[in-house]
């Protein structure tokens, strides 16, 4: 398995509504089939709003367990409700019943069940997904079943379906979508990254949150660029990001201006870069650069 | 001395797999007797959470003297791994096992 021609693009912000999902779609557009698509920001996945993907191959996926009590043999006990810290298991018409929702999967009801009534048993979390994009590229993308959570190895799935059908294809590139704040999931959306593209905003948190995520990075030794987006919106924030990213050599991608036409494109199902505007220029310059980063060695 | 490899495969061909905690296979090479052993990680690799540190328990168990690996463990294994005396050789995930040997034995890899 050679992997050497395949760039590796992440992209992360930390914080939640700084653009990252309008950004990353809009240069899935231009990257157009020379990509595979990986949407790892699971829990509130929403990139196929503006990639309008057509959910062609539908597989089941299991992360986790869920507890399931054998009612012939319960002898009614009550001990598996008592030791339960999730409140997972009411008692209900005389009947103890296992709460799928509150259930976390730890398994101490079973441990304790004096009939052994109880087994643990795989949970199906959710579904994945492999469609072609409106611009012709393959994406791999999931969606959670309700109360289901996003996992390191639901990451690691869509990242190596994705990694398999860029092999497979000849492709150059794979743009994942991250996950939100520096947990298990990003982490897994990391391995194997040749390159991450930071996004964030001026505000306070905007800036927490890049540090944070920036420190994951670094463990991993993965270069990284950032864009500002909104930056206009409070200059000084905006100046103290540049100095973050001048002390830590995080490449300094672009400025991007509050502007409506990230709301219109959105409304339009579309991404900036399919609209007329000067935005579709820089977003394009950005695509240009980071481009330039993967090639260039160091 | 024993080496720890992170492996997407189990033969010397195979290629450095760049994930620790989900790696596909441990394969360790025992420089002494020359005898590859591979143990399948899959059981690691299917947990939804904590598989950096299951996996930074199973070299506890094996205790090699050296890992190469590729992005390297996150930041809760590689606190757990402080405690093992084992060196860890990281950026080795664009090559095969064979090469990645061979760079450590060169001593171009990077120690972290």
């Amino acid at each position: 398995m050679q992997s050497n021609n395949i760039h590796e693009i992440v992209v992360l912000s930390g914080k939640g509504g700084t653009g990252k999902t309008s950004l990353t779609a809009s240069l899935a557009v231009l990257a157009g089939n020379d990509a595979v698509i990986a949407d790892c920001d699971v829990d509130a996945a929403n990139m196929h709003l503006l990639l309008r993907p057509d959910f062609g191959e539908t597989f089941e996926f299991y992360s986790g367990e869920l507890a399931v009590i054998n009612q012939d043999l319960c002898n009614q006990c009550g001990t598996c409700a008592e030791v339960c810290r999730f409140h997972a298991i009411p008692q209900d018409k005389n009947q103890y019943q296992i709460n799928a929702l509150d259930c976390e999967g730890c398994g101490y009801c079973e441990k304790v069940c004096p009939t052994h009534a109880i087994t643990m048993q795989e949970r199906r979390s959710g579904s994945v997904y492999i469609s072609k994009t409106k611009v012709g590229s393959t994406m791999v993308h999931a969606r959670l079943d309700i109360a289901a959570e996003n996992s390191g190895k639901l990451v690691a799935k869509v990242k190596n379906d994705a990694k398999a059908i860029a092999l497979a294809g000849n492709k150059h590139f794979i743009i994942v979508d991250g996950s939100p704040g520096i947990g298990c999931p990003v982490v897994s959306s990391l391995a194997g990254a040749n390159y991450v593209i930071l996004v964030t905003e001026p505000t306070m948190s905007g800036l927490h949150d890049l540090k944070r995520v920036h420190a994951v990075i670094e463990r991993f030794r993965i270069k990284s660029g950032c864009i500002i987006n909104k930056y206009d919106l409070n200059k000084e924030q905006t100046a103290e990001i540049k100095c973050f990213l001048r002390e830590e050599q995080i490449d300094h991608l672009a400025d991007i201006p509050y502007d409506s036409i990230f709301s219109e494109a959105m409304i339009e199902e579309k991404t900036i870069v399919e609209i007329e505007s000067p935005l579709k220029q820089l977003v394009g310059s950005i695509w240009e650069k980071v481009k330039e980063q993967l090639t260039r060695k160091n | 001395m024993k080496i720890a490899l992170t492996a997407s495969g189990k033969t010397w061909d195979s290629m450095i797999d760049p994930r620790f905690g989900r790696t596909e296979f441990i394969v360790i090479y025992d420089e002494e007797t020359q005898q590859l052993t591979v143990i399948d990680n899959s059981e690691v690799k299917n947990e939804a959470h904590g598989a950096g540190t299951a996996t930074a328990q199973k070299l506890y168990d094996l205790k090699p003297d050296v890992l190469i690996t590729g992005n390297g463990p996150g930041g809760t294994a590689s606190q757990a791994l402080k405690h093992l005396n084992m060196k860890i050789f990281v950026d080795a995930h664009e090559l095969t096992l064979k090469q990645a040997y061979e760079q450590y034995k060169s001593g171009n890899l990077k120690e972290i």
